[in-house]
């Protein structure tokens, strides 16, 4: 089923690129802030497919599909969580119509919001339950990879692994989100990178990484901390710097594309595989980065 | 046997620092066993050791899960003081009475259950509202109490705007003079609470307590 050769084995001959942001191109179409996004996947298909159409001509190898908080507990808070199925099912066959032949999708899995203890009551099992309901839907509409992102709490993200593994063999990417600080790359419950990154590989997650949180001048350090923990390849995915709140109570990021993309190649030396952008990073990033690194593999 | 306060103050903040509730609670006991007086108690064995979480979450050392334990431990010795402070002499030398909540249409709630515990801690009297709290119901139960400070937290960029409403919406009940309004919360900041008008703004817990102190002894 999956297109040959595999997004692995692409990464074995060159650096492979992510997309950017989904929600703020999304909000650009009209989506209002704080409305799950999700919805637009039956409410509004054209303009999803569009925004994925706009990073695969951008030069994107891959986009993640709009589901990123479309496990059942996080569509649950909405009051959606009935519909995780149908709505992950539409956010992977969207992104699928939108792939060129040998381009790839990633069933984008984020947070489920819910906290294990001592924050809150949770229990692992059930975050794994809600990982594997909705894999088991992005798989059905077609993903060649899971993408698990922006995960803050190790015991999370190792049940998301699980989850997924539970009800699909096709390949995992886990990502993690790490603060900088002066001992090193932290997620908010103190989940170092390296040991994080040890942790998932021996959980089963074939391509282990970072995104959000970090602007791209900061990445390359976390990517050197993820590689001293595991020999799996590595994803990295930065902000375009830290949001401000403009005036009007909208929410901007500082980076121009050009201060951005300075940082793409010190972050592929370090190690990273796969690169792609998160929060305040558009398609015009991508296209920024597509040159730097097809002119880096022509050189 | 009896601890001297020289003792038992260094255990009370050591207990806060390793998140040690029953130690916490035992400690209190103990102190009010004693006949200590028990505004010192909190002062001096149990703060200094909150200001220290508060230092060590500051240098990256200590994180979310260390600042909730250390806030329970927090809470459990507060639930044995914090009844006899109120009874006690010392009550009417308390810092004043909060009303506290996140804004509605807003679910998040462990960063206010945070300064909530915080602020009872450096001895406000605190009346936790919960989370997706509508305005108007900050208003009542302020007036209900009759409170001095109001604190508002919005964790989402969506939500953060019920907080400039809030001021609108004291400002048209004529009410605005009458109540310090802080806000917190990931997308706030100085200059977002200098904009839409309010009294203040706290960067973590621990700022919180301190501003609320100054903004309290202020008015």
């Amino acid at each position: 089923m999956n297109p040959a050769p595999s997004l692995l084995d692409l990464a074995r001959t060159r650096t492979v690129l992510f997309d950017g942001a989904m929600g703020t191109e999304l909000m650009a179409r009209g989506l209002t802030p704080g409305a799950p996004p999700e919805l637009w996947n039956v409410d509004r298909p054209e303009a999803v497919r569009e925004v994925h159409a706009a990073y695969f001509e951008a030069g994107a190898d891959v986009v993640s599909t709009n589901s990123f908080g479309a496990t059942p507990l996080k569509l649950g808070a909405q009051g959606l969580e009935a519909r995780a199925f149908e709505l992950n099912l539409a956010a992977a066959r969207l992104a699928r119509q939108a792939a060129p032949p040998g381009r790839f999708v990633a069933g984008s899995l984020g947070p489920t919001g819910r906290f294990l203890p001592p924050q809150g009551q949770a229990t692992e099992d059930e975050l794994a339950a809600a990982y594997a309901e909705q894999a088991r839907a992005l798989a059905a509409g077609g993903v060649d990879i899971f993408l698990i992102e922006t995960q803050y709490d190790l015991r999370e993200a190792l049940a998301a692994v699980r989850g997924i593994r539970s009800v699909s063999t096709l390949p995992v990417f886990a990502a993690m989100t790490f603060g900088a600080f002066r001992r090193g790359y932290f997620t908010l419950m103190g989940d170092e990178a390296g040991r994080s990154a040890a942790a998932l590989a021996d959980a089963g997650a074939d391509v282990i990484g970072a995104n959000c949180t970090l602007a791209s001048e900061q990445m390359a350090g976390c990517v050197r901390a993820l590689r001293a923990g595991t020999a799996r390849p590595v994803i990295a995915q930065a902000n375009a710097g830290q949001p401000v709140v403009r005036p009007d109570g909208t929410v901007g990021y500082p980076l121009t594309v050009e201060e951005y993309v300075r940082f793409v190649p010190e972050i592929v030396a370090a190690g990273a595989a796969f690169v792609g952008g998160c929060c305040g990073t558009t398609p015009a990033h991508i296209r920024a980065m597509a040159r730097i690194l097809r002119g880096e593999a022509g050189s | 046997m009896t601890l001297s306060k020289a003792e038992i103050f260094p255990r009370m903040s050591e207990a806060i620092i390793a998140g040690d509730r029953e130690a916490a609670r035992a400690l209190a006991e103990e102190a009010a066993g004693a006949g200590f007086d028990l505004l010192e108690v909190v002062d001096k064995g149990y703060l200094p050791g909150l200001r220290k979480v508060g230092e060590l979450w500051e240098q990256g050392e200590y994180f979310l899960p260390e600042l909730i334990t250390s806030a329970e431990a927090m809470k459990a010795a507060m639930a044995v003081l914090g009844p006899a402070l109120n009874r006690g002499p010392a009550g009417s030398r308390r810092a004043g009475r909060i009303v506290i909540g996140t804004v509605e249409g807003d679910i998040h709630d462990i960063g206010k259950n945070l300064v909530a515990s915080m602020l009872q801690a450096g001895g406000f009297e605190v009346f936790d509202l919960g989370a997706d709290v509508k305005l108007e119901r900050f208003v009542e139960k302020a007036e209900e109490v009759g409170a001095g400070t109001i604190c508002l937290s919005a964790l989402l960029t969506t939500t953060m705007a019920a907080q400039k409403r809030f001021i609108g919406l004291l400002r048209d009940r004529g009410l605005r003079g009458k109540y310090k309004v802080l806000v917190g919360g990931a997308p706030a900041s100085r200059r977002w609470a200098e904009e839409i008008g309010a009294d203040g703004y706290a960067e973590n817990a621990v700022a919180a307590v301190n501003l609320a102190k100054s903004l309290a002894g202020g008015s």
